[in-house]
């Protein structure tokens, strides 16, 4: 038996398999006649449609559905896309447009950011100021602190492995990025007086160093 | 069996969270399942003082409102794992708990430890009901100043009120040079006023600042203020322990003074 052509039924519709390597005319002469076999089987029935196993432009995925049309009383409701990149695509440009734009525009915060003071944004964070210990910063996005970081910094907060958190004085209690937490050492009065830093993660670590070209040329705005 | 000790003054500053530390940190020392906890809300000061503030990821109201469960909150001291500290929050304030909600919590902490340590915030409002509401006993923090016991002996009132009566006295910073030259109230006239169960005298100790600034409790060293903390941890088990005579053995606190002061 010929399996160019496998319709699949399911709860909602009708997953039709098709085979990759077949020409496309050859494939629809296919599919005729399999429909046209299993048209009693359809009758009447209101179905969505799914194509799987070839990718189909759309004037293909058109007059396949005009054979079908033809050649059954089926009435098909809509096309399902199981088009992976498509699928990509859409997700991405969904991403972009909720958090993308969003995260890559910043919120000021002018001063001292001091012990139980709160600054959150579903942007990124500037601080023109210190965070003291007890005070946190919380951003889906990147933080920059221009002064010293001695509280506590939440960025990339709904998962976001790509962000980062800048400071000119970096000794903060805790720092979160995305998923991975980390902690300041437990040993104190540990200077910091080494400059501007930046803390990334990478591989469910977090990495705190010295801001150069390199560094600079790594970050991505995912 | 488990208790619940709610340490309070009243007044702020005389010692309310230091005392909490170390007789928290002193019970885990005696191999008690100990659970400290942070009831000043908005000013939380306990983690720093156990130098446990860089491993906070959840607080008090995150398990009270049901953000997390108390596990999750619960962070395991650096040095001690019987010892346990569930921080308070920063970025709320007093009223995003309730006294019955705390009841609750307390219950819940009951089954799994030996003690449960109230650190309570100074003042007699909101905060201070959180604390009390499901403590068994109280550990009165005063200084030999009047301001610090009119304070106490509010709290005390304050207490039997809410049928509280189990309350020991801890009588903090005394100084003896100062006592002896009757620039200072003695601890017996602090027992006098104040009229409950004396549970220990805790010396004014430069060690305290020392030990507060790094985060590590006092108790058990060597450090006349450690010496008295782990006193007062081995009463609260039941231990019959005499008091640290402050004033009969002057020339020999004197001596040890000076060596700490040499050393420092």
């Amino acid at each position: 038996m010929n399996q160019s052509v496998i319709i699949k039924g399911n709860k909602t519709g009708i997953t039709v398999i098709l085979d990759q390597d077949l020409a496309f005319e050859t494939l629809l002469t296919e599919i005729k006649e399999k429909f046209k076999e299993s048209a009693e089987f359809f009758k009447n029935a209101k179905m969505a449609i799914c194509f799987e196993g070839r990718k189909l432009t759309t004037e293909e995925e058109y007059r396949i559905l005009k054979v079908i049309e033809e050649n059954t009383t089926l009435n098909i409701v809509c096309v399902i896309d199981k088009d992976e990149e498509r699928e990509r695509r859409f997700e991405n440009a969904v991403n972009q447009k909720t958090n993308g734009v969003e995260e890559d525009t910043g919120l000021f915060y002018k001063g001292t950011l001091r012990s139980g003071q709160l600054v959150e944004s579903a942007g990124s964070i500037i601080i023109l100021g210190d965070v003291n210990p007890g005070g946190k910063v919380i951003a889906k996005g990147n933080i920059i602190v221009l002064g010293a970081l001695r509280g506590t910094a939440y960025a990339g907060i709904t998962g976001n492995m790509s962000k980062f958190v800048v400071a000119l004085e970096m000794s903060p209690i805790q720092i979160r990025i995305g998923d991975v937490i980390a902690r300041s050492s437990d040993r104190k009065n540990q200077i910091t007086d080494e400059g501007p830093m930046i803390a990334i993660a990478e591989n469910d670590n977090i990495y705190i160093e010295p801001i150069n070209r390199t560094v600079l040329d790594d970050i991505n705005f995912i | 069996m488990s208790e619940v000790i709610v340490i309070t003054s009243g007044k702020g500053g005389v010692g309310k969270t230091t005392t909490s530390a170390n007789v928290g940190t002193g019970l885990a020392m005696l191999n008690k399942k100990v659970v400290l906890i942070d009831t000043d809300i908005g000013l939380r000061n306990l983690d720093v003082v156990m130098g446990l503030e860089n491993r906070i990821v959840y607080n008090l109201v995150d398990v009270v409102e049901g953000s997390c469960r108390i596990k999750q909150a619960l962070i395991k001291d650096k040095r001690y794992p019987n010892l346990n500290l569930l921080p308070s929050a920063q970025t709320r304030d007093k009223t995003s708990v309730t006294p019955e909600q705390m009841k609750k919590l307390v219950e819940e902490l009951r089954e799994e430890f030996d003690y449960i340590i109230l650190d309570c915030p100074a003042g007699i409002e909101q905060g201070f009901k959180n604390a009390i509401a499901g403590a068994d006993r109280a550990l009165i923090v005063t200084t030999p100043e009047v301001s610090a016991i009119r304070d106490a002996d509010r709290i005390i009132g304050l207490l039997e009120a809410n049928e509280i009566t189990r309350t020991d006295l801890i009588v903090n910073r005394v100084r003896v040079d100062l006592v002896k030259r009757g620039d200072m109230m003695s601890t017996d006239d602090v027992v006098d006023i104040l009229a409950i169960n004396l549970i220990g005298i805790v010396p004014d100790d430069e060690n305290i600042v020392i030990s507060t600034n790094q985060g590590e409790p006092l108790v058990g060293s060597e450090a006349l203020a450690g010496q008295a903390y782990m006193n007062i941890c081995k009463r609260i088990i039941g231990e019959e322990i005499p008091l640290l005579q402050l004033e009969n053995n002057n020339g020999f606190f004197a001596k040890l003074f000076g060596m700490f002061r040499t050393k420092a």
